[in-house]
């Protein structure tokens, strides 16, 4: 009985991020929200698996076929100054798997505050500008989720922290390039039985320790008027951690590595000027102990001054 | 991705210190909890250098299980203290204490713990690193682990809940063997440990009267590498490595001299040899059955109308093990294997069953976090030490915490996994007999929370386990044995939340086990261990 991975920790982070999005002033992106402006966003997203990777090897499992994951993030942002803006998110996800047996889980996510520093903001050229900003992130779970049932369990339960850089430039023309690199640290996790396997080892513990993982995105884009449409590289790289055995489930700290393609796009309505809509898409381009996802989303954001 | 941070000289950067300092001070305020909190893992089931409670000087006359008597295998006479080729055993002992390094020093340690229980760890380790079903072929079929090919896709063994049950037990109880003969022969010759011969020798660890030859830790370390070697072939390097740093430890924490570790070593091989003797014909190589087999349950479970067990896995699994109810018992003649088994369960047209599979539906759909907990905690399915690995998990920190010494603890473990192995015989015998459906068979909407298990679902093999091995635990730690209860009640009960067993199933499964832990019990009342 053999299953493998919904999203992996950032993954969903990077769902999660997505979904504050409007003109794009989200987590993960190289924006910020005007000053004094609050902005209240939910999306929903499917992610769909039947492909995933027992370590590099990439396989299908009739005993969960294709798995489904369906998660409903609502987001806030604030634009404390120009300068400084302010997220949380916390999606609820629901998981599937087409055959087999197993169950399907669902509930409360993780809890992401985040603050976003522009710290360099400047021409860089007659035609363009650039901007680098600093991000730190929190986030831990809102329930008590078991990370023990992979690939159905709803997250991984770790806390984490993020430190993520991000350098911005824009052409008068409003076609816009970005890069980011990040680094999450994490908790350990506790399990409900008191000993696992893992990486060549027996521990006598119900506590997991889970590697660090770097993140890196770069994207192309434009946005001009009501449109914002950027294309995402997306990489996770973790920084240790076993692979699933052959035939083995997968666990919580396995290395869980991705890189994704993903696009946007988000239009500002013409007569509702306060509400933004959005459509993306995604694709698992390689992976590692991951469900080769393709995920479609769509969302709507509302900004306004209180 | 090149530096975010790099001032452009020419531009027009503005850069608000005093903002910037105050947010990213909020931001690490916000990871403040994080960076405090826990990062590396607490260890359970840490072993402080063991000082047994009593010398167990009798364990010599106690009953043997497969030997004939201690002296089946003969220890040579020892050379006397005094004589020079003893006292050039010490110089050579205090020369390599001299020399001890780091990873000596930390192995003398890891062994100060107790060898029956390290080596108990390390043989959950190898069945959770073992128990993986193989992988299906291309075509939809599945190889067989070949154990003369233990490095091929799949590995051998696979070490399911069976396999790992008669692995435990054929493991402890040769050590028990191995050590009631060191115990004999020590206590005939009497021969001190180096540390009480000659005060130049440093002791490493804790010292006691204890007589050194045979030495205790060589005959583990000869009799646990070679029934490892032979259960898991694969493993033989790392086996081999493991029990001659036991050895030296021995001799470097001052506890043995070469000729008491020699001694111990010879005597722990010979019983291995005796014990694997057992092993080769009990059965086992005929556990994994035929298709003819297989199909003749089904044929004869439908011939009485019943609906027959079949694999829920895609594609189609052999069930697993299905003639392990034929391997040999330790304490059973197949006539006492038969009489302890259960009735026949409900059958599948009756309303009992069907209100069952109401109860495990309403159960798995309507399950709490705790319960669902539970399910977890005792899921014990591929990838871990299985069920009988869990007993010996729950064991090793009463054996630690009562100090017993080494022959004592390796009775609590040989009687403990005699118990679960004969568990296991009776409860796959029962099994195949009545070949019942699992719960999603006869209700395809019926998820489970917990891997489903490739064989039929009456009796519980947990619960079976369980009441053995808490009827056995509660019988020797006397002060744990209604935790031990409750807890065999808690592992059956997991199977119901995890949706894959009857309520029926459990009952049955509990009051099996507890029969066959009684049994085993009464088995062990004639030990003469006082």
């Amino acid at each position: 009985m053999i299953r493998s991975l919904p999203i992996s920790g950032l993954a969903a982070l990077a769902v999660v991020a997505s979904a504050s999005t409007g003109s794009a002033q989200a987590i993960d992106d190289g924006l910020m929200l005007p000053a004094r402006q609050v902005r209240l966003g939910v999306e929903y997203g499917r992610d769909r698996w039947d492909r995933y990777w027992e370590g590099t090897l990439r396989r299908d499992n009739e005993n969960i076929g294709t798995v489904t994951t369906r998660s409903t993030t609502v987001s806030a942002g604030y634009g404390l100054t120009s300068r400084v803006s302010l997220f949380a998110t916390l999606p609820h996800v629901r998981t599937q798997a087409s055959q087999g047996v197993l169950h399907g889980l669902r509930g409360w996510q993780d809890v992401t505050v985040a603050a976003k520093v522009r710290v360099l903001d400047g021409r860089v050229s007659s035609r363009a500008r650039g901007s680098a900003m600093l991000l730190g992130a929190a986030a831990a779970p809102a329930s008590d989720y078991t990370p023990d049932f992979l690939p159905l369990s709803i997250g991984l339960g770790a806390r984490r922290a993020t430190a993520r850089g991000v350098v911005h430039l824009a052409d008068r023309s409003g076609l816009f390039a970005e890069a980011a690199a990040g680094r999450t640290w994490r908790s350990t996790v506790h399990l409900d039985r008191p000993a696992y396997y893992t990486d060549g080892q027996l521990v006598l513990s119900d506590e997991v320790a889970m590697p660090d993982v770097a993140d890196f995105a770069t994207a192309v884009g434009f946005q001009r008027g009501r449109w914002c449409i950027p294309v995402m590289v997306v990489a996770q790289r973790t920084l240790g951690g076993s692979d699933i055995r052959r035939q083995d489930m997968p666990f919580v700290s396995n290395r869980m590595d991705f890189t994704r393609l993903q696009a946007k796009a988000m239009y500002t309505l013409p007569r509702l000027r306060a509400i933004t809509v959005m459509a993306g898409a995604a694709h698992t381009l390689a992976g590692r102990n991951v469900g080769q996802g393709t995920t479609l989303s769509a969302g709507l954001t509302t900004a306004f001054r209180p | 991705v090149t530096p975010a941070v790099k001032s452009p000289a020419r531009s027009r950067v503005t850069f608000r210190a005093p903002l910037a300092a105050l947010l990213l001070a909020a931001g690490a305020l916000g990871a403040l909890p994080l960076a405090s909190c826990d990062r590396t893992v607490t260890p359970t089931e840490v072993l402080p250098p063991l000082q047994p409670a009593s010398l167990d000087a009798g364990a010599g006359s106690w009953r043997m299980l497969v030997l004939t008597g201690p002296e089946q295998v003969a220890v040579a006479v020892p050379a006397a203290v005094g004589s020079d080729a003893y006292r050039a055993e010490l110089a050579a002992l205090k020369t390599a204490q001299a020399q001890m390094t780091d990873a000596r020093r930390r192995a003398v340690a890891y062994w100060g713990g107790g060898g029956v229980l390290r080596w108990n760890q390390a043989l959950r380790e190898l069945v959770a690193r073992y128990n993986l079903p193989p992988a299906p072929r291309p075509d939809g079929s599945y190889p067989v682990p070949d154990a003369e090919n233990p490095f091929a896709d799949p590995n051998f063994p696979f070490a399911s809940p069976p396999y790992a049950a008669r692995a435990y037990s054929y493991v402890s109880v040769a050590q028990y063997e191995a050590l009631k003969a060191a115990w004999y022969w020590k206590f005939r010759y009497n021969r001190p440990a180096p540390t009480r011969a000659d005060a130049g020798v440093q002791t490493l660890l804790p010292a006691s009267d204890l007589p050194a030859y045979p030495s205790e830790d060589a005959a583990l370390a000869g009799v646990t590498a070679e029934m490892l070697k032979l259960l898991f072939p694969g493993a033989v390097e790392e086996i081999t490595r493991k029990a001659a740093e036991q050895r030296e430890a021995a001799l470097l924490s001052g506890r043995a001299t070469a000729s008491d570790v020699a001694a111990g070593l010879a005597l722990g091989r010979a019983v291995a040899a005796l014990v694997i003797a057992r092993a080769r014909a009990d059965g086992m190589g005929a556990a994994g059955g035929t298709s003819a087999l297989w199909q003749g349950f089904a044929d004869s479970v439908k011939a009485r109308g019943e609906v027959a067990w079949a694999s829920q896995e895609a594609p189609a699994r052999p069930p697993m093990l299905p003639g392990f109810g034929r391997v040999q018992a330790w304490t059973m003649t197949p006539a006492q294997v038969l009489a302890l088994e259960p009735g026949p369960p409900p059958s599948t047209g009756s309303a009992l069953m069907k209100d069952e599979l109401a109860q495990v539906k309403r159960a798995v759909d309507g399950l709490t976090r705790e319960q669902l907990a539970i399910a977890l905690k005792w899921n014990d399915g591929a990838g871990t030490y299985t069920p009988p690995g869990h007993w010996n998990d729950i064991a090793a920190e009463h054996v630690r915490d009562a100090r017993l010494s080494e022959v004592r603890a390796a009775r609590v473990f040989a009687l403990l996994n005699v118990a679960m192995h004969d568990a296991a015989v009776g409860c796959w015998d029962s099994k195949f007999r009545y070949y019942n459906p699992r719960p999603a068979q006869l209700d395809p909407t019926i998820k489970t929370t917990i891997g489903l298990p490739n064989f039929p679902a009456y009796p519980s093999g947990h619960s079976t386990f369980s009441a053995a091995a808490a009827a056995v635990l509660g019988a020797t730690f006397p002060q744990g044995a209604a935790e031990f209860r409750a807890m065999s009640d808690e592992a059956g009960v997991s199977r119901l939340y995890g949706g894959i067993h009857y309520p029926s199933d459990i009952a049955q499964g509990k009051a099996h086990g507890e029969r066959i832990g009684a049994h085993v019990l009464q088995f062990a009342r004639t030990d003469r261990v006082e």
